[in-house]
């Protein structure tokens, strides 16, 4: 009796030493950078590397300088240096970003490879619009509802024979903002509004879309796929943690390219 | 003359009770014979004798008595030494008188026996027909027998012939049989008196403690046997109910053959010693039970009724059956066996619960509150398969997990093979929950009911003459104070929905109407066309509807004429259709089978939603709707056969076949216009299976070899599973045993991950692309040390697993496309630990202490490049089981143990400028599982009395009910169940949503029988 007890405790002890895990080290937050850069023909190549802002107050970050990385790009085979313009801002001004060509992007952060690819797409390809002009009567909220018929919206087309992603943003131009309705009490909104990525071949301005009256510029962006899916995603609810689709390896934000068309549409009284 | 003398013993009872004191002096106790004197030194009948009993009991003379004469001049001693019959089996309830070979000649040696066998008799109190004589000295002869009259004596007597040196019997005549030998041992007419039904309770005296309660059955055969080696096959039944027992222990006492009935109760041992044999039968929650064998009784269809313990706590309500003490048990490999009859002792949250239970024992995780399925040895709820009377269960949670979707009261046997399991079942990973259901009284009509804080619980048992049985539960839940507090814990967050930006002015209706409930019905009938047939067709169903959905609206946001309807609704609604109609045959004594056609549904039906309705000025409305929509549907039609077939006595064949066409639909929407998730896939399953359980080395192994093949059509691929489990009784205490084998699942549960308000799960069919067939291989080692009263066992476990899925929308695995689809990411992992299990089994105070330590880990790469926690990793779990048993009391209480589970939880934040200006934050985690919860810890205690019928003073009683009182949570520790985060303005908020802290209860059972 006695020794089948010692026979258990010996097999309970030898399990102590062989149980344990290879478990990683219980961490609160991992210090990964963050990238933002949109590249765009004409420009230079321009990134922008951030730290998360943790939840949690005592956190460790990693000893790298955020003005101070070694970040390199490819493209056309051949490797560029990026320098940096202070505030986590690095800049290749050796050469203009060009259509058509794919980038990639390594550096090390916190003892990890990060890196990042993407490519230029096509400039967007017979826009049209169905009238550059919209009338739309003055809305005073004093003098009741408004009456008489809403204009016809304005229809934007282009060429999408392969459904990628577009996405159509509309911004006021004039110097001062002549309000179309009385906000009232409210905040009077920004002169830019967009609307979400699609990859169908049009898109609709509806008349009370536009809060100001004058020129506004229309651009049309061939965006891709992972740009679009920030909007896919931006209703980060309380359903899911969703971090947007990212050809980011080992950090998060956006490193894409895109393309622009712009045409202008004038909003009178 | 010898008349005479008896005459002249008998007459002078004070002679008698002298020779009596003489006798009881002058014993000489040895290991097993006893030595006794009779008569004093200078008597003509002074000799010294040796009796011998091979059951030890020297008290009883209601038996055969065999003398033997030795050779010549041998004394008593060499004769029983020499002897070499007194050891047969057959001779297990028989005196042997061993008689000295003592005076000159034939007279003198024969002159006392006559009077020695009275008085060892009490003068043939019981008759003269189970005396028998053997001579082995050659020199008596048949005249020295006739001239003492000992053929009126013994019935029959042998004497030694030189011839061919053998004994020949000498045949008696003359003789009556006074002793009534032919009373049926065993005895097959039950009284049909209604006190017989039922369970009883013997009312102790208070002075006096011993065990007077057991009726003990007698034996009433004791005559040669008729038969040798030959095959029994019978069926084991509850005396008070009929209901057949599965799964019982059968053995032939002082051997090890032995065996376990199957499903529908019946078991075949082949090689019986003789039919006088005593057979031990062992049911958990039922009286250890010896069956005296005769040649009156059936050798086919032997009915063996047991009866429920009356002492309630003489054994305990689980017990590990694989360290039974008895052969054909302790050689399973990680099997718990449990009986609901019992369940009302341990501490409960509203309802007895047979899958709670088994969270006490080593190996299962008890710490999550939140799901009745099983994690067994670090694997997940969906690797356990629960058929329940053959079909799967593929859900069983009711209440958000709380109870189990069983109801005690239609169940009647449940085994747990925490792994390594045997080929006849398959199709999961880690473990086989094989429930029985109740057949129902075949004796008599019963009903009972139970009510506690939760529920209210009812069934019937109607038996329609002797060959049909049915029996009917029905449990639903209303609306107590338990059901609203779990109700609470689950929907706080939810209560508040006042929308923000309603300010406006316009005065807002809130209706809040909750119509949350479960129920489950039972059903099964069963009727047995012949002794060899039996149909039974088992229903299931077991609903939850649970309903949190409000609605307001509100007129206008300043213009009178414009209504807005805003109505939040949250309801689910989940369970199990399932019912199987099943087969049974006894094909003769040696084949039997059983035929199943099975449909099993799950179904979940999950709407969390607003719907906003807004009509404008001119009349038009416009709906919108937003939230979660989730749909699970499950469909499982199957076939199986399984067949046993008793080749030899140390060789039992299984082989069987099964089919199952799968159809499993998932959908899951965000909005009532963007389907994440939309899959429907259905395929058939098919295959056989061929297992060989086998004894070897004088049964001290137990060899199961088996092999399993299955095709699936999906991936148009053939699945081996070898299998084998072996067990070695090193002492009789104490066994070693493994197990290995391979094992594939094809359905699985996948995870949905959600960091924010906890992860789901959904049953979807392996695709072979996306959703891999996962498999698994264990090993598994352990060690029992069992004596009466106590059990030490250890076993240790590791199981490797491929191919798991989980669904996560945390990433995207494509940059450039967005597919959510794709969402699905393999993985594998691997679980090992080891358990440790002592407990005391019997006394007033049992109960018992395990101890696990363990880890699952996991390696998807999506989530890390290394392995991590798994969800379910539990590295201790410490829990102590104590019952105590007080005249009419039963008192219990539970402690458990067990580290904090794993998590993922937000870590941080980000933002980043979109092309319009605007910033748009994103959220980051932390690593995979890298957080841990505080330890879970929790007392239970309950008391239970018991209700019995009849008056007071009665001894007997008859038990109908229970009034039972528990506290859940004891010391209102506050466990984790998981954490919620809600983002406002860019903060992320955490809430612990906490498990049910102090409850109590109270459960009041009633019963006719």
């Amino acid at each position: 009796m006695e020794k089948h007890i010692k026979l258990l405790l010996l097999i309970f002890l030898f399990s102590i030493f062989i149980i344990g895990c290879k478990k990683e080290e219980n961490k609160e937050f991992t210090d990964t950078p963050v990238i933002e850069s949109y590249l765009e023909p004409g420009n230079f190549l321009m990134l922008n590397v951030t730290r998360q802002i943790p939840f949690s107050s005592n956190v460790v970050y990693a000893s790298d300088d955020i003005n101070n990385l070694v970040i390199n790009t490819t493209y056309n085979n051949s490797l560029h240096l990026l320098s940096s313009l202070g505030d986590g801002t690095y800049v290749d001004s050796s050469t203009r970003v060009s259509e058509g060509v794919n980038y990639n992007l390594t550096f090390t952060y916190n003892s990890k490879n990060v890196s990042a690819y993407t490519y230029i797409p096509s400039k967007p390809q017979n826009m049209t619009l169905s009238s550059t002009t919209i009338t739309i009567e003055r809305m005073d909220t004093t003098s009741g509802p408004p009456t008489g018929t809403m204009p016809d919206p304005i229809e934007i087309t282009w060429s999408n024979s392969d459904a990628s992603y577009y996405l159509v943003l509309v911004e006021n131009i004039e110097t001062t903002l002549d309000p179309i309705r009385d906000f009232g009490d409210k905040e009077p909104p920004g002169n830019r509004f967009r609307k979400s990525p699609t990859n169908s071949a049009s898109e609709e301005i509806r008349a009370m879309d536009f809060q100001y009256y004058g020129t506004h510029r229309i651009i049309l962006f061939h965006v891709l796929p992972d740009y679009a899916a920030l909007y896919n995603q931006n209703s980060t609810s309380s359903q899911n943690l969703t971090n947007p689709s990212t050809s980011i390896v080992n950090g998060y934000g956006i490193f894409t390219g895109l393309n622009s068309d712009t045409l202008f549409v004038e909003v009178k009284e | 003359m010898a008349n005479k003398m008896l005459l002249c013993f008998v007459k002078s009872s004070s002679f008698f009770i002298l020779i009596i004191i003489l006798i009881l002096y002058s014993e000489t106790v040895s290991a097993q014979q006893k030595e006794y004197t009779f008569n004093n030194q200078g008597n003509v009948c002074y000799m010294n004798f040796v009796c011998f009993a091979q059951n030890l009991e020297y008290s009883s003379i209601k038996r055969p008595f065999v003398f033997i004469l030795g050779k010549q001049g041998e004394t008593a001693k060499e004769t029983y030494l020499k002897d070499t019959i007194k050891n047969l089996p057959a001779f297990y309830n028989y005196m042997f008188v061993y008689i000295p070979n003592q005076g000159g000649n034939a007279r003198g040696k024969l002159y006392c026996l006559s009077s020695l066998a009275g008085l060892l008799t009490y003068n043939f109190k019981y008759g003269r027909s189970n005396l028998f004589l053997t001579i082995k000295d050659s020199l008596i002869t048949q005249p020295d027998i006739n001239e003492l009259a000992l053929n009126t004596i013994f019935k029959t007597i042998k004497l030694f012939e030189p011839k061919n040196n053998n004994l020949s019997q000498l045949p008696n005549n003359n003789l009556v049989d006074d002793f009534k030998e032919n009373v049926v041992a065993y005895d097959l007419v039950t009284q049909k008196n209604d006190t017989e039904f039922g369970n009883y309770y013997i009312e102790e005296d208070s002075t006096d403690n011993k065990d007077n309660s057991t009726e003990k059955p007698h034996k009433t055969w004791l005559g040669p046997p008729s038969a040798f080696n030959y095959t029994l096959t019978g069926i084991v039944r509850d005396k008070s109910s009929g209901e057949a027992l599965p799964f019982a222990t059968v053995l032939v006492k002082g051997t090890n053959i032995g065996a376990s009935t199957n499903t529908d109760g019946y078991f075949t041992l082949l090689k019986v010693p003789t039919d006088t044999n005593t057979l031990i039968v062992q049911y958990i929650g039922y009286d250890k039970t010896e069956i005296f064998l005769s040649p009156q009784s059936s050798k086919k269809n032997l009915i063996v009724e047991i009866r429920p313990s009356i002492q309630n706590l003489k054994t305990v309500t689980i017990v590990g059956q694989k360290e039974n003490v008895m052969l054909v048990n302790k050689t399973d490999v990680s099997l718990i066996k449990m009986t609901p009859k019992k369940l009302e002792q341990l501490p409960n949250i509203g309802e007895r619960d047979i899958l709670r239970s088994f969270q006490l024992m080593p190996g299962i995780s008890a710490s999550n509150e939140s799901s009745s399925g099983l994690y067994v040895r670090g694997g997940t709820p969906d690797q356990n398969l629960v058929l329940y009377d053959g079909f799967t269960v593929y859900h069983v949670d009711h209440l958000y997990g709380f109870f189990s979707a069983f109801n005690s009261n239609a169940l009647k046997d449940v085994q747990l093979y925490k792994g390594g399991f045997e080929s006849k079942f398959g199709g999961r990973l880690s473990s086989v929950t094989e429930i029985t259901g109740k057949t129902g009284n075949q004796k008599k009509f019963n009903a009972g009911a139970d009510i506690s804080l939760l529920s209210f619980n009812a069934f019937v048992e109607i038996p329609v003459g002797s060959k049909f049985s049915s029996v009917i539960a029905f449990r639903r839940s209303y609306k107590g104070p338990i059901y609203n507090k779990i109700f609470k814990t689950f929907n706080k967050n939810s209560s508040t929905s006042s929308p923000k930006g309603m300010g406006s002015g316009g005065r807002q209706m809130q209706n809040t109407t909750i119509t949350s409930y479960f129920y489950d019905l039972n059903g099964k009938f069963t009727y047995c066309p012949s002794s060899k047939d039996i149909l039974s067709l088992s229903i299931f169903n077991g609903t939850d509807k649970l309903d949190n959905s409000s609605s307001m609206s509100a007129p206008s946001f300043g213009a009178s004429n414009s209504n807005f309807n805003m109505s939040s609704t949250d309801l689910t609604k989940y369970g199990n259709i399932g019912s199987s109609l099943k087969w049974s045959r006894k094909w003769n004594d040696k084949i039997y089978g059983n035929s199943i056609l099975s449909y099993s549904n799950y179904f979940s039906d999950r709407n969390r939603s607003q719907e906003r309705s807004m009509t404008n000025e001119s009349g038009e409305t416009t709906t919108t709707n937003n939230g979660v929509f989730e749909n699970n549907d499950l469909k499982d039609f199957s076939f199986k056969t399984d067949y046993q077939w008793d080749l030899f006595n140390f060789s039992q064949l299984q082989f069987g076949g099964f089919g199952t066409y799968f159809d499993i639909n998932y959908s899951y929407a965000q909005n009532d216009t963007s389907t994440v998730l939309d899959r429907l896939n259905n395929a058939i399953l098919g295959g056989v299976y061929l297992q060989n359980k086998i004894k070897l080395f004088n049964d001290k192994v137990l060899f199961l070899p088996g092999i399993r093949a299955s095709y699936f059509e999906t991936t148009k691929k053939m699945y081996y599973e070898p299998r084998a489990s072996i067990s070695y009784n090193i002492t009789k205490k104490l066994t070693l045993k493994g197990s290995t084998g391979k094992y594939y699942q094809f359905s699985n549960r996948v995870t949905r991950e959600d960091i924010m308000s906890g992860s789901k799960d959904f049953w979807l069919l392996s695709d072979g692309k996306t959703v891999p067939v996962s498999s698994a291989i264990h090993y598994i080692i352990g060690l029992s040390y069992e004596t009466v009263n106590c059990l030490f066992s250890a076993e240790a476990y590791y199981k490797k697993i491929n191919n798991l899925t989980e669904y996560s929308l945390r990433f995207n695995p494509s940059p450039m496309g967005v597919s959510y689809n794709e969402n699905f990411f393999n993985g594998y992992g691997y679980s090992r630990g080891i358990e440790f299990l002592a407990q005391k089994k019997s006394g007033k105070f049992n109960g018992w202490v395990s101890y696990t330590i363990g880890e699952a880990c996991n390696h998807f790469d999506i989530y890390s490049d290394s392995y991590y926690p798994a969800n379910q990793d539990v590295t201790h779990e410490f829990k102590v089981v104590s019952l105590y048993q007080y005249k009419r009391w039963d008192f219990s209480a539970t402690w458990i143990f067990a580290t904090g589970r794993p998590y993922t939880a937000p870590s941080g934040a980000y933002s980043i400028t979109l092309l319009d200006g605007t910033t748009q934050d994103f959220f980051t985690v932390t690593s995979k599982n890298g957080l841990r919860l505080p330890d879970y810890h929790r007392c239970d205690i309950s008391a239970n009395y018991k209700l019995l019928a009849g008056s007071k003073g009665d001894k007997k009683r008859r038990e109908i009910g229970y009034v039972g009182f528990s506290i859940f949570n004891l010391y209102n520790r506050k466990n984790i169940w998981y954490k919620q985060y809600t983002i406002e303005d860019g903060e992320i908020l955490e809430t612990n949503i906490n498990y049910l802290g102090i409850t109590p209860n109270l459960t009041l059972s009633f019963k006719l029988r």
